[in-house]
């Protein structure tokens, strides 16, 4: 219940500060939303969205730092449940994470860290899979609908392999075939390659997706724990992905720096 | 022989070998020496003689584009202007380009010399080298830019107000509800892209190029102030009609074109060493052969590009044309 109260007082603050003309009030918990249906009669996530607060910098809670604002964890309960061994390499990640974070190599941040990295990414469907369409790095991720199963591994996918269901509503996506060298934030939250991730993207008003994701993996973590928060429709009538080449801009930055030490520690 | 010697043999061996792997890596075909493989030329000769086709069309009215288109093929624009067999990943070819006949690029004067400046001093092994090794294509680092993407294999999904182009590592998306060029002062890899359909033609006008792109991996080169036209039209069922003119007075003397067939993928028409979507020898299972599956293609090649790096290439980083 309070936890409902606090993403709702979230939910209207962002939505005051994004669409001052919208009319507050229809993500109202009480009334169960009923979104349109795309021409094959899946609901309609469609658009452009975006996240608004602070987990790709701290899942959990934590104060501000030079370059990070504060916030509240985004994790039900408030803490990861690491394995104590995982807690310690976790606390040594943070200590090291300016040179550690996967992100700052510009390497595809995974799943599901890029839903909250400060970018705004599309989502586009198809009667066979969703597409979903990122301006970080033009990373996409096809949520396959076709009713193949994930396929036989190993596999290790920077993005991991999405296979994808209704069940109502909501859009539940499984993922697996994970590599271990993404982390889930710049604080060091990490994961093994046995990383599973079950994505659920439900309409909660026009403008409002829940995200919420359910994240096990048994090497590092005692028991699966779930993170959830909403997703923002881009209310300006112009709203459209451009592209932040992350990779590009690093290695013209490296690359043209004579002193540059980054690609031998890479 | 010292060991001095030795020693800068082994490293332009191995600068050969890192600049002829990384396209192969890139997922390129390794070709034997054979008859030139046909592109723009054979293509409007082939054309000339289809007759007229009138495309289905969406529930929204517009021409129906949508599906699985497989790439350019052939040597995957290793070199683009017409080639003799240089080396297994650069077989003899016609040019890419239609307009002008003669199938080269129309550059000024000054962007002549700039473009043979680069590629005398490419690490390809080839005649006329100067030995330098001053160059690598940008597309050895696994960056996407224009008009390279549309040269891939890649699927075309149609909406209301936009069009979607979805590839095993990227995407476009380009809008045609009429919304304006952003200004030309913002600079992207993949430039901006507006659409509109004229006829049975998907126009897609791209602008806010950032210039630091090739069209193949020998330097052909176009600038940010370059714009670029491209035409997606279908010549039959199973066969788009792909054309793109290039325009940019600073460092071309006309406006020219690239024009080259991309066939629908599974029907069994495409040129020999087509790019397809999913590499077969990776999906057994054939109930995924239609699925785009991730490559990590910047991730799996950091070591090629230090060692690239370490070896003392340049970054190409646009040119800058006199005013």
């Amino acid at each position: 219940m309070r936890r409902g109260f606090a993403a709702l007082t979230v939910g209207v603050a962002a939505l005051c500060m994004l669409a001052p003309a919208s009319v507050v009030g229809q993500t109202s918990p009480a009334a169960p939303y009923v979104p349109p249906r795309t021409a094959d009669g899946q609901p309609d996530l469609q658009g452009v969205w975006q996240v608004l607060n602070t987990a790709a910098w701290d899942l959990e809670d934590h104060g501000a730092r030079l370059g990070v604002p504060a916030g509240r964890s985004v994790v039900e309960g408030g803490a990861i449940p690491y394995q104590p061994a995982a807690l310690a390499r976790k606390k040594e990640n943070f200590e090291k994470r300016a040179s550690l974070d996967p992100e700052t190599k510009c390497f595809h941040p995974g799943v599901p860290r890029i839903t909250y990295m400060p970018y705004p990414f599309q989502i586009v469907q198809q009667a066979d899979k969703v597409s979903i369409l990122y301006e970080y790095l033009h990373t996409v991720r096809y949520v396959y609908m076709n009713g193949n199963p994930h396929p036989r591994g190993q596999i290790e996918w920077w993005m991991g392999d999405s296979r994808g269901r209704w069940e109502g509503n909501t859009l539940v996506v499984d993922v697996i075939h994970f590599t271990d060298r993404t982390w889930f934030d710049r604080a060091g939250n990490f994961h093994s390659s046995a990383l599973h991730v079950v994505e659920r993207y439900t309409p909660t008003g026009p403008d409002h997706l829940l995200y919420e994701a359910t994240i096990e993996d048994p090497k590092v973590f005692t028991r699966p724990w779930k993170i959830s928060m909403p997703l923002y429709r881009r209310q300006e009538r112009n709203a459209e992905l451009f592209e932040y080449e992350c990779n590009a801009y690093l290695l013209e930055q490296e690359w043209t720096n004579p002193a540059s030490t980054f690609f031998e520690k890479r | 022989m010292s060991r001095r010697v030795a020693a800068i043999e082994s490293l332009l061996a191995i600068a050969l070998l890192v600049v002829l792997l990384v396209p192969v890596a890139a997922g390129q075909t390794v070709w034997p020496k054979g008859p030139k493989l046909p592109m723009a030329k054979t293509w409007l000769a082939e054309k000339a003689k289809l007759p007229p086709y009138t495309p289905p069309r969406t529930p929204g009215g517009e021409p129906d584009l949508q599906g699985i288109w497989d790439g350019a093929g052939g040597d995957n624009n290793s070199y683009l202007e017409d080639h003799e067999y240089l080396d297994d990943t650069t077989p003899a070819q016609e040019s890419f380009v239609s307009d002008p006949p003669d199938g080269k690029i129309p550059y000024t004067p000054w962007a002549l010399a700039k473009r043979m400046e680069i590629l005398r001093s490419l690490a390809r092994g080839w005649p006329g080298e100067t030995g330098e090794r001053l160059h690598v294509s940008p597309g050895s680092f696994c960056l996407d830019y224009m008009p390279v993407f549309s040269f891939d294999a890649h699927e075309i999904v149609q909406k209301p107000g936009y069009v979607v182009m979805l590839s095993n590592e990227a995407y476009r998306v380009i809008p045609t509800d009429g919304r304006s060029a952003i200004s030309q002062n913002a600079k992207f890899w993949l430039g901006t892209s507006r659409g509109r359909w004229e006829g049975n033609t998907l126009v897609v006008e791209v602008t806010s190029l950032n210039g630091k792109g090739w069209f193949d991996s020998t330097g052909q080169f176009y600038s940010e102030n370059t714009r670029m036209i491209e035409r997606w039209r279908l010549a039959d069922a199973n066969t788009m009609d792909y054309e793109v003119t290039v325009e940019d007075p600073t460092i071309y003397t006309r406006p020219w074109k690239m024009n080259f067939p991309r066939r629908r993928a599974g029907t069994g028409r495409g040129p020999r060493g087509v790019t397809a979507v999913s590499d077969p020898t990776a999906v057994e299972d054939q109930r995924y052969a239609k699925e785009f599956w991730e490559t990590g293609c910047y991730e799996g090649n950091a070591h090629t590009i230090e060692v690239t790096r370490s070896l003392g290439f340049k970054w190409f980083s646009g040119v800058t044309p006199p005013k």
